[in-house]
């Protein structure tokens, strides 16, 4: 990324941060391909067509209503708990596509795991917390049990905070924590995908600096999808980023192209704090 | 204008106060001769014998304990799976119908389950359940005893639990279910977003979430079993005996003052007050223990 680009814009644009630039030459792990979605009646997302590469963090930005969580919602599709919402079209997760009906929602949801706008951790200890999504799906002699819980909690930089109270409710927790402990969680299930929705939308300033590093972290490991309403966290974490207006993708390109140079005047508007 | 709303509101919280301290002094007052005659007897003992002027509250006691335990039992779970089916599994269009159903059940007057329990569900029970059964275990430890009608009469401690558990079910399950309403959709969505089953969805996440509220419909379910009269005496059989079998007649503490205030004097009326005594003192327990025990769960 150069300053010269950046100062030489027409208007003062963001500077994105994230320490790695995207690789445009990774797989693509999930394909959206001509994705409609319906709230009952209303058009929620109109044609998406779009692409997620293998361990890189995918931004998705945009006003509130856009369908940016929408969209997140269907990779999971934790959007069919509710009989009025639909979706249709094609995605595909691996080449599969996970619209199909036949798909086992809670192998689905394994592989493709997600953290919420608020922490939510499960009423029971730290430590059942984490081993909850294994145990779903794996019956673990308790020493290796142990070794995942401590590995995910470690991959969520929670583990020298929580190692000598593993017993104790996760809901005594922090904010910040609690997040990092759906974090732990959902790495435990060691997934490939992991959908992170306005994750720290309820977190003071240093939780989310913490969560932010985090995310960078994973992405060795994870392919990431992120919603997120602030405009700089998507800068300071991403290698793409897709813009999104009134259900239509507007805009997806590299993050650092985006907020250097975006094609669309609608991102240009939105990123400079025009609308939205 | 503030002063007289002050004192309305005083006056009102302070009536509600004395009220129950002036229903409290007059029903230990009034039983208070039972219990200085027979001192810690009158719980241990099983005899009531008017005629004789011995009485006992041990029958009563295990009556009204066993058949609200009995309707807990029944009762709970059924609630449980009424108000997780209203919120988890219900489509939309039945849920207000099946909902508005449960709740007419609560306005059912009892005296309309105890005829009902008596003249209708108790030969039923007798003919489909009690004698089979009976036929069944006869002579088998244990079960030959609990589950034995000497006289299959489809009146009893169990038909009293049964009656019970239909009068508390419309309560239980409707706290609830507004428990279960009230989690955060996100907590919901995140149990589901681990790859849980509604089963395990509700079991390790909803039920635990909402467990504190949960403890406190049963308590409530069962503070009203205890004390609920009218449906009990009907069906429950009026027998002043032990029994180990719960298809076997028996007593609660509101039956036995239900049935034999009327021409109680002396003595007796003395031991039905002490009677009334002791089923304060059980409800008051459950009241403290409900609130021990959802303090217990918060803070785990």
């Amino acid at each position: 990324m150069s300053h010269a680009a950046a100062t030489a814009a027409a208007e003062p644009l963001m500077q994105p941060s994230a320490k790695a630039g995207a690789d445009t030459k990774a797989p693509v792990r999930i394909a959206v391909k001509g994705l409609n979605f319906y709230y009952g009646q209303f058009h929620g997302l109109k044609d998406i067509n779009l692409n997620f590469h293998d361990r890189q963090v995918t931004a998705l930005i945009g006003p509130s209503g856009c369908g940016k969580s929408t969209l997140l919602r269907t990779f999971n599709r934790i959007y069919s708990l509710y009989p009025e919402q639909r979706a249709e079209g094609e995605i595909l997760l691996d080449g599969v596509n996970i619209l199909d009906s036949k798909v086992d929602l809670n192998d689905l949801r394994a592989r493709v795991g997600m953290v919420f706008q608020k922490p939510t951790p499960f009423p029971m200890s730290i430590y059942d917390n984490v081993a909850f999504g294994i145990r779903l799906y794996e019956k673990l002699p308790k020493s290796e049990l142990d070794d995942r819980v401590e590995a995910s909690l470690r991959k969520a930089a929670l583990w020298d905070e929580v190692k000598d109270k593993l017993k104790q409710s996760g809901m005594g927790l922090s904010g910040g924590q609690q997040q990092r402990l759906c974090i732990a969680r959902t790495v435990a299930q060691r997934p490939e995908v992991i959908l992170f929705d306005e994750p720290t939308s309820a977190l003071d300033p240093i939780s989310t600096g913490r969560i932010e590093e985090l995310i960078e972290q994973l992405r060795d490991e994870f392919t990431i999808a992120i919603v997120t309403h602030n405009m700089q966290q998507a800068a300071r974490i991403s290698q793409f980023t897709a813009f999104m207006y009134l259900g239509e993708l507007i805009e997806f390109s590299q993050t650092e192209k985006m907020f250097m140079n975006p094609t669309e005047r609608r991102t240009q508007d939105y990123i400079t704090g025009r609308f939205g | 204008m503030d002063a007289v709303f002050r004192g309305c509101a005083y006056g009102a919280a302070l009536l509600v106060l004395t009220v129950l301290v002036g229903i409290i002094g007059s029903i230990v007052y009034g039983g208070l001769p039972a219990f200085r005659e027979f001192g810690v007897g009158f719980l241990t003992s099983s005899v009531w014998n008017v005629g004789t002027e011995q009485y006992g509250a041990l029958v009563a006691v295990i009556g009204t304990v066993m058949s609200a335990l009995l309707a807990l039992l029944i009762g709970v779970p059924v609630s449980l799976g009424i108000a997780i089916y209203l919120t988890q599994l219900c489509p939309g269009w039945a849920r207000k119908p099946v909902a508005m159903t449960i709740e007419l059940l609560a306005a059912v007057p009892s005296i309309i389950y105890g005829m009902w329990g008596l003249f209708i569900f108790a030969p039923l029970f007798a003919r489909f359940v009690e004698i089979p059964i009976s036929n069944v275990v006869e002579g088998l430890p244990i079960v030959g005893t609990v589950l034995y009608a000497r006289i299959p009469s489809g009146v009893g401690v169990l038909t009293a639990g049964i009656i019970l558990a239909i009068m508390i079910v419309p309560f239980v399950a409707s706290i609830a279910r507004d428990m279960l309403d009230q989690i955060p959709t996100i907590l919901r969505e995140s149990a589901y977003g681990v790859g849980c089953t509604t089963w395990e969805v509700t079991r390790f996440v909803l039920i635990r979430h909402a467990s504190v509220s949960i403890i406190g419909a049963i308590m409530l379910g069962l503070g009203r079993a205890l004390g609920e009269t009218m449906a009990v005496t009907f069906v429950v059989g009026n027998a002043n005996r032990l029994s180990a079998s719960i298809f076997d007649p028996g007593s609660t503490i509101a039956s036995r003052i239900a049935n034999e205030f009327n021409e109680a004097d002396g003595m007796q009326l003395n031991a039905l007050m002490a009677l009334g005594c002791i089923l304060f003192v059980i409800t008051f327990i459950v009241l403290i223990a409900a609130r021990i025990l959802t303090s217990r769960v918060r803070v785990a």
